[in-house]
Order: structure tokens, then sequence, then C-alpha cells
């Protein structure tokens, strides 16, 4: 995302920067002080001050360490930045902005306040720009602008793609090219067989078997090839959709999480199997047949001019007209069916709605109204595509009329000069056969730039991915670290977006062997240092060290083989008990497995279902209980042999017996290990080492679980609080009992 | 298995004198709290328009030296509740006003009104210049009540939204939100390009 705009010079002559003062960042602001949408000003950030512009004029300026806090506040719709000064009480608003430059400034304060604290590390904006900043076009999701970068970058990187298929692309033209000869010389001969056997009648019937011989044979001929040809091209376009779905799929999984999260779930889904489907339709049906068009109009008409110019012209004459003709309609052809679209959408949502809230629907007794609502939505649909159809039906006839009617002229031109003795017959029949064969592939032709945009877009979001460079790399002489567990936060901030953060200066050390139980009111930043850990974010600020060594050093599939996880939402993979335990250490022996099922209080429970460790388990496991899957999540845990362990509780409460198992389980896996979890039971927060509390993004409290009930502190009123909880549970359910 | 679970509860117990007691009651008072809506008018607050340009009110004794001012009906009733809030991220509600036209002055109304302009702001197109629909993306060229813009929306469901009959929302693609009041007062050019969207 664009930070540093060019200021005019005029304003950046206001400001008066002395020598060495460079402009770190410079953002637009949209909204004046009267309200009026328009280019209002700039905000301005040096290493040294603060300027806002309005107009042609320097409205405020500040010494950055004059100002406590320089906050974007995001309200409804746009936001504000504000100021407070040290020697002021009050918060000043500044500048005001819709939601277009809101993510921009927000980085920009962020980058300020950074700045006053001396801190000199540039704000990482990784968000992306929704439009190109240079023609305003919206943005398919991807970095660059497909228009911007023109057309010889995007014939490159299509180029790319297909260049290892060099070879089947010759022959794709070579099909093409005999395809054409063929279809190019059946006129020719034709017209030999009648100027010089049937008009001069001076042939036998074995003539004409002759020739009704060679033309099935050419007809059969150029059906083999067609046939050919077809196939190789979808041969060829599926393979290579094949390798560019391959690339794409390895290159998402090398990328970091953070390229996943912050695109909607089912784009990148779509980018690997629409994306790349584009590509193969624009492979089967338009590259191929494009060459196949061109040469035959090229040999068409070059024949055709061979044999007579005027004739040639007047055939082609009326193409033009039918191009624009065409061209007029297709913006109102696209506007129909867009049309069609959004009311057959309409009909979707609503009869998803009504089906699967058929429930309520019933109990409120609204089915009449459905109906009615439905009964409209039908009508409206059913009206737009009966005029489609009409005014396609009634269009489509008019423009080969339109187009062929150049074939009339050819006639009757043609006909003067045979009867003129300028033309035999059999040239007049080649003639007008090239003629029609030229106004198939125009007519085709006209579709033509709107495949060859969708192609370029669908390039545009596959070579986003694949050039896509991951942010959590190894570094050049990265260590192969063995984990012993000695884990150090100094001075650790982070944020998904960053000029938000979801942790601020975070001091902690922890021993090997230790547990370490995070707590806290939710949406704290508990699952983000998980997150940290798990080296699946880099941090913004400060250093996470694995026994001394900075995080960032250490190679990252080592060190996460080394890791075991178990997560809240236990995520089983398709497939039998087996596979699932075994996927942390794919050449386990059974007994290994059976020994870490044991530790996890599992093995009971799989020997009782039908197939044993054979039992396959449905996406996501359906067919087990939540509280057997955390123990196959365990089991997969313990076979790991992991040197630090991250556990993130599940905080739904399961019966009691599951309890305890899970509770034994867990206790058999943390030992002697160093142990992160975060922690909602109270069995959990009894067996750690040490408690950490985190409020309001940074830790408030560290301590045993004895040394933070006296302290009466955050820790004191969560447990407390929950102990009531429990009381009173139990209590109702005695009350109940007896 | 509770009788486990007891002993651990037992075992805390010890260590502390009746800390039940005392979190029950705050936790009873805070949820009573929670539930109270206080009303505002200009008996029991004073308002004042700070240097910064925000507001700040001082209630029965309670001084604030900036509240933020939200709408609790924006759409269908813009007037009435209008909920003062801490300014902080809680933004926990300090008490409502109940109709803004009658329960304070009139110089406390224009304050809290400007307040409001500044918290929400849906400009409202007067006029359609032009419509161009490319690849997906429809692109606006519009005269609104805050001046002349241009923005980008996303074709293909969910950017416009009817909140009547004749009220339409269109979302852009930053986010943004335009407002066309009546569609009907739309003139027929105009409605012709919006077509597509209805």
């Amino acid at each position: 995302m664009e930070l540093l705009f060019e200021l005019p010079r005029q304003l950046k002559e206001l400001l008066r920067l002395d020598r060495g003062e460079d402009i770190k960042y410079c953002v637009p602001y949209d909204i004046a002080e009267d309200g009026s949408l328009g280019e209002a000003g700039y905000i301005v950030v040096t290493p040294r001050r603060l300027f806002i512009t309005a107009g042609n004029q320097l409205a405020y300026e500040w010494k950055l360490e004059e100002l406590e806090k320089i906050k974007c506040e995001p309200l409804v719709n746009n936001g504000i930045l504000l100021v407070k000064e040290y020697k002021q009480d009050y918060e000043k608003r500044v500048a005001r902005f819709t939601m277009h430059h809101l993510t921009r400034i927000s980085f920009a304060a962020k980058g300020a306040e950074r700045l006053r604290d001396k801190n000199y590390r540039p704000v990482n904006a990784k968000e992306r720009e929704k439009t190109c900043l240079k023609c305003g076009r919206a943005l398919p999701g991807t970095k660059k602008c497909p228009k911007c970068d023109g057309r010889l970058v995007t014939v490159t990187k299509f180029w790319n793609l297909v260049k290892d298929y060099k070879l089947g692309l010759l022959l794709m033209f070579l099909f093409s090219g005999g395809t054409t000869i063929l279809n190019l010389y059946i006129p020719e001969y034709q017209k030999h067989y009648v100027d010089n056997i049937l008009k001069t009648k001076s042939g036998t019937a074995q003539d004409v078997l002759t020739f009704v011989g060679v033309m099935l044979a050419l007809t059969i001929a150029l059906v083999i090839a067609e046939v050919l040809k077809n196939w190789w091209f979808v041969s060829l376009g599926a393979r290579l959709c094949m390798d560019i779905r391959r690339k794409m799929y390895h290159k998402i999984q090398e990328l970091s999480l953070s390229f996943i999260t912050d695109k909607r779930p089912g784009e990148l889904m779509n980018r690997v199997s629409q994306d790349t489907r584009m590509i193969q339709r624009f492979m089967q049906e338009c590259f191929g047949h494009m060459f196949s068009c061109i040469i035959t109009m090229v040999g068409a008409i070059a024949i055709m001019l061979s044999m007579n110019v005027t004739m040639t012209l007047v055939s082609v004459v009326f193409l033009p007209i039918v191009f624009i003709i065409s061209t007029a309609f297709r913006k109102n052809i696209h506007k129909r069916f867009h049309l069609q679209w959004v009311k057959s959408d309409k009909i979707n949502s609503s009869l998803q709605d009504v089906i699967s809230g058929m429930r309520v629907v019933k109990s409120f007794g609204k089915e009449q109204e459905e109906s009615e609502k439905f009964d409209q939505l039908s009508e409206e649909f059913a009206a737009v595509q009966q005029r489609n159809e009409i005014f396609w039906a009634s269009l489509y006839p008019v423009l080969t009329f339109v187009m062929s009617m150049g074939i009339y002229f050819v006639l009757y031109l043609g006909g003067r000069n045979v009867l003129g003795g300028e033309m035999t017959v059999g040239t007049l029949m080649q003639f007008s056969a090239y003629a029609w064969m030229l106004y198939g592939p125009l007519g085709w032709m006209t579709h033509l730039p709107r495949m060859i945009t969708q192609m370029v877009t669908s390039l545009e979001r596959i070579c986003d991915v694949l050039d896509e460079e991951p942010l959590i790399i190894n570094k050049e002489n990265a260590i192969d670290h063995e984990i012993k567990g000695d884990v150090e936060f100094k001075n650790v901030s982070f944020g998904y977006r960053s000029y938000e953060p979801v942790l601020e200066k975070i001091d902690l050390k922890v021993k090997r062997g230790e547990m370490i139980g995070l707590v806290g009111a939710s949406g704290t930043g508990k699952s983000t240092m998980i997150n940290l850990i798990m080296h699946l974010y880099e941090v913004d600020d400060g250093e996470l060290l694995i026994d001394g060594h900075n995080i960032n050093d250490l190679n990252i599939e080592k060190y996460h083989s080394q890791l075991g996880v178990v997560l809240q939402e236990t995520f089983l993979f398709s497939g039998t008990i087996y596979n699932n335990i075994r996927f942390a250490k794919p050449d386990a022996t059974e007994e290994e497995i059976i020994h870490a099922s044991k530790m996890a209080n599992a093995h009971d429970f799989i020997c009782k279902t039908p197939d044993g460790y054979n039992t396959y388990v449905g996406e996501h496991g359906h067919n087990l209980s939540g509280g057997e899957r955390q123990r196959i999540a365990i089991a997969r845990a313990i076979l790991n042999d992991p040197k630090l362990l991250i556990l993130d509780e599940a905080t739904s409460s399961l019966d009691t017996e599951s309890e305890y198992l899970i509770q034994k389980a867990l206790e058999r896996l943390t030992k002697g290990r160093t142990t992160f979890a975060i922690a909602h039971r109270l069995s959990t927060l009894h067996g750690a080492d040490r408690l950490v509390v985190i409020d309001g993004h940074s830790i408030a409290e560290v301590g045993t679980h004895n040394e933070l009930m006296e302290k009466k502190g955050i820790y004191y009123k969560l447990v407390t609080a929950q102990l009531q909880m429990q009381k009173l549970k139990e209590e109702k359910e005695e009350a109940l009992g007896a | 298995m509770s009788g486990k679970v007891k002993k651990t509860l037992a075992g805390t117990e010890k260590d502390h004198a009746d800390p039940e007691e005392f979190d029950l009651e705050k936790m009873e008072k805070e949820t009573e709290e929670m539930l109270r809506l206080r009303f505002i008018t200009k008996e029991n607050a004073v308002f004042e328009r700070t240097e910064g340009g925000f507001v700040s009110m001082e209630i029965e004794g309670e001084i604030y030296p900036r509240v933020q001012v939200y709408r609790s009906f924006p759409f269908t009733d813009p007037d009435a509740y209008i909920s003062i809030r801490e300014p902080d991220e809680k933004a926990k509600e300090i008490g409502v006003i109940k109709n803004l036209r009658k329960d304070v002055s009139k110089e406390t109304r224009q304050m809290l009104e400007e307040q409001l302009r500044l918290r929400y702001f849906t400009p409202k197109i007067e006029k359609i210049i032009n419509i161009k629909d490319e690849y997906g993306f429809a692109y606006f060229d519009v005269l609104t009540d805050h001046g002349a813009c241009r923005f980008t929306i996303h074709m293909g469901g969910g950017s416009v939204v009817n909140l009547s009959d004749t009220r339409l929302m269109i979302t852009d693609l930053d986010g943004n939100r335009f407002e066309i009041v009546d569609v009907t007062k739309l003139s027929a050019p105009e409605l012709k390009k919006l077509d597509l969207f209805l």
C-alpha cells in the first residue's frame, strides 16, 4: 500500500524542510473542513515534524516530540486524525477522510508515533490497493494493474507459462496450417472439375466417379485432420492447465500464512480452479482457433485477390458495417445478460433462503407470503429472459444476413463476368466458396477481445500467486537447530495489521521444561503469542529468541518438525485414525502409535470402534465426539516427541469422564517439555509452573497460581469468577437431582 | 469425579477469606448497571464544545472531558435515543438522550449535531453523471451533497442494498457508502444507467 505520495512542489516549499529532513510518509486526506469531498490536503511526516496542509496552505505544524498522541480514529464511513499535545489536556481533530484513505492514514499515524519514539523501523504496509493508483481501474486482487502493465509484460507472462510446451504449440500451428490448406484446396479442385469436365461435356462417367472419389477422399482427410487438430488442442490445453494448477498449489503451500489469511476464503481456491480453467479454455477454444482463422482468412483473400480484385473488394465491403453493428450492440447484449444473471441470482438466493429456513417459515406461517414473493421474482426473471431471447433471435439472423449481403453483389458481378466470358463458372463457384469462408471466422473474431481480456485477468491473478515471494523464508545461513526449550520474548510487538498492535512490548523469559499458562480475556492476544512462537508470523518489533538464537535465523522446516501442537479446533484429515496419528511421524511403527495412544488415553476408545485404528474419520472427523478427537490430537502430538509444545485449549466443556482423561493425557504430554498453553480449565492452571496474564495488549501479571491469587489482581478475578460459575452450576444440579 | 473437583475448590477456599461473597455482589452490581438506561436531559447534564473540536459533558457530578455521540437508529429514527459514550475503545454508555429535539437546549443540539455529522458520513447522491461498467466492476461518476465524487463498486451482489423500496445504499471497494434517498426521483436516463443494479 502506498504511503509516500508525491507532494506538489508549492506545498513542499511551504514546509520549509531542513537539509536532510526527508519526508517519510505523505498521505492525502479527502474531506475538507466543511464536509466537501475532494483532495483536501496532505498529512506529511518527517523524522522530526508532522505537517498538515489544507488547500494551498499549511494548516498545522508540530514537532513530533510535542505530541503525546497521534491517532487515526475510524468512524462510520469515514475517519478522523486526532492529536494530543503534551502541553494541552484535550484531543484535537485535525483531518478527516473517507474509507479510501483510512488504512493509509492509520499506518502513517503509527509511523509518526514510531518516529517520535526514535524508532526508525518503517511501517510495513502489507495491505494491497483496491484500485490502481495510475489508471483508477479496480485491481482484481493483484498487486500490479493488468492494464497499466502494458501489453509486453502480459505477453511475457503468458510466454513464461507456456514456454515449456513450445513443441506442442508448434504442432498446433502445423495442424492448423494443414487443415486450412486442405480447406482452401477443395474449391480449387471443384473449379477444375466444373470447368474442365462438366462444362465442356468432354468427360466420361469415369471422370465423374474420379471426381466424387477424390472429393470424398479430401473430405475424409479434412475430417481426420480436424479431429486430430481438436484433439491436440484439447490435450495441450488440459496438460498446460494441470501444470499451472500444480505450480500454484505448491506455491500456496510455500507462502506464508498471512498471504492466505489476507484474502477472502474462497478466493485462492477460485484462482487455482477457475482461473486456470479460464486459461485452459483460452488455449483450447481461442488460441488455436485464432490462428486457423487468420490463416484461412489471409489465404482466402490472397487467392481471391489473385482472381479478381473488384469482386474481392465487393465481398468484404460489408464486413466493416457488420463489425460496427456488432460492436454497438455488444454493450447492450452484455447488459441484457447481466440483468438476466442478476434476476436468476435473486431467485436462487430466495430459494436457498426459504428451503434452508423452511422450519422458520412454517413456524411463523409465512408460506403464502414467501410463495407470492417467489412468484413475482419468477415472473420478472421470465420476462427478462423472454425479452433477451427474442432480441437475440431477431438480431442474429439480421447480422448474418447483412454480413453475407456481399455475396449477392459478388454473384451479380460474377454472373456478368461469366456471361461476358471473362470468368468461367467454375471460377465463380470457387470464388463464392472462398467468400463464404471469410464470413465465419470474421464473425467469430468479434468475440476475441472479450476472451482475451478475460484471459489476461486470469493470467494476472495466477502470476500474482506464482510471483509472490513468501514473507517468511529461510535466511541464507539458516541454522539447523535442535531445540532445547529456552524461549525468550524481548520487547516484542506485533499486529496482524501493522498499525493495530495486538501485542505491545512483551518481555518474557521461559526456561526449558517450564509450563506457561496464558490467561486473559478473549481477544487479548493469547493466540497471537502462540502464532509467533510457531513462527507463522514474524514480530514487528523486538526479538523472539529460541535458546538464545533469533527465531528468524533458524531453519523453518527443522524448527517446525520439533514443535507439537494441540489446537482448539481439532482438525483431523479425511483418512483413517492410523493415518491421522501418523501424520506427525510418517515412519512410526504400529507399536509407537499404540504407545502414544495409550498415553493420550485414546487407545481404549479406538479399539472399541469397529475398524480399530483403521477406522475412517470423515471430513473434520465427524464420526467422533469432541473429547475423542482431542485425544487423537494429543496422541498425534505425543508421537512427534516435540521439544516445544503448543496447547490451545478448547473452551467447550466436555463430560466429566472425558475431562478427566484429557486432563491426565495432557499431564503426561507436558511433563518435561516447554509448554505454552492457553488455559481455560482450572486443572491446567494449577498444573502450570507459571501463569502469564495478558490484558490490554501487554503482560499484566506473571507468577505461580498462588502468587497471583494473593495479589488479588486480574487473575484473581478470573479464577474466582470461574469458581463462582462452577459452584452455581453444581448447586443447580444438586437442586435438580434432589 | 465430581468429588475430586470439589476438593480443588476447597483447596483454594482455604487460602482466601470468603472470596465468593465479595465477587458475587460486585458482579451482580455490574450487571445491574449495564441494564440501567440513564436518560440525559438539559436538567441533569451540561455539554460544552472543546477546543479540539469535540464535546465534553458534566452529568450529576461526573465529568467527561470528551464524549462520543452515537445514533441508535441511524436510518429509521436519527434523532431518537442518542447514545453518549466514553471515548475509549470500550465505549461504555454514559447515558441516552431520548429525543434530541426536545430534551436538550438548542445550543447543545447544534453541538451534538455537529458531532453526529462528523461521525456519520454518508454522501447522498443527487445526480448520476455516468456509470461505466467493465469486467465485473462499475465505475460511478456522481454528484453528491458533499461534492462531486468518483467511486468503483464490485458488481455481483452485495454492493447495492435496498434499505427500503426506494432507498438504496451503495458500498464501494474501499467500504465507502453512498445513499440514494429516493430512486424514483432520479431522471429517466439516470435510472436507465442504474438499471443493472436494481
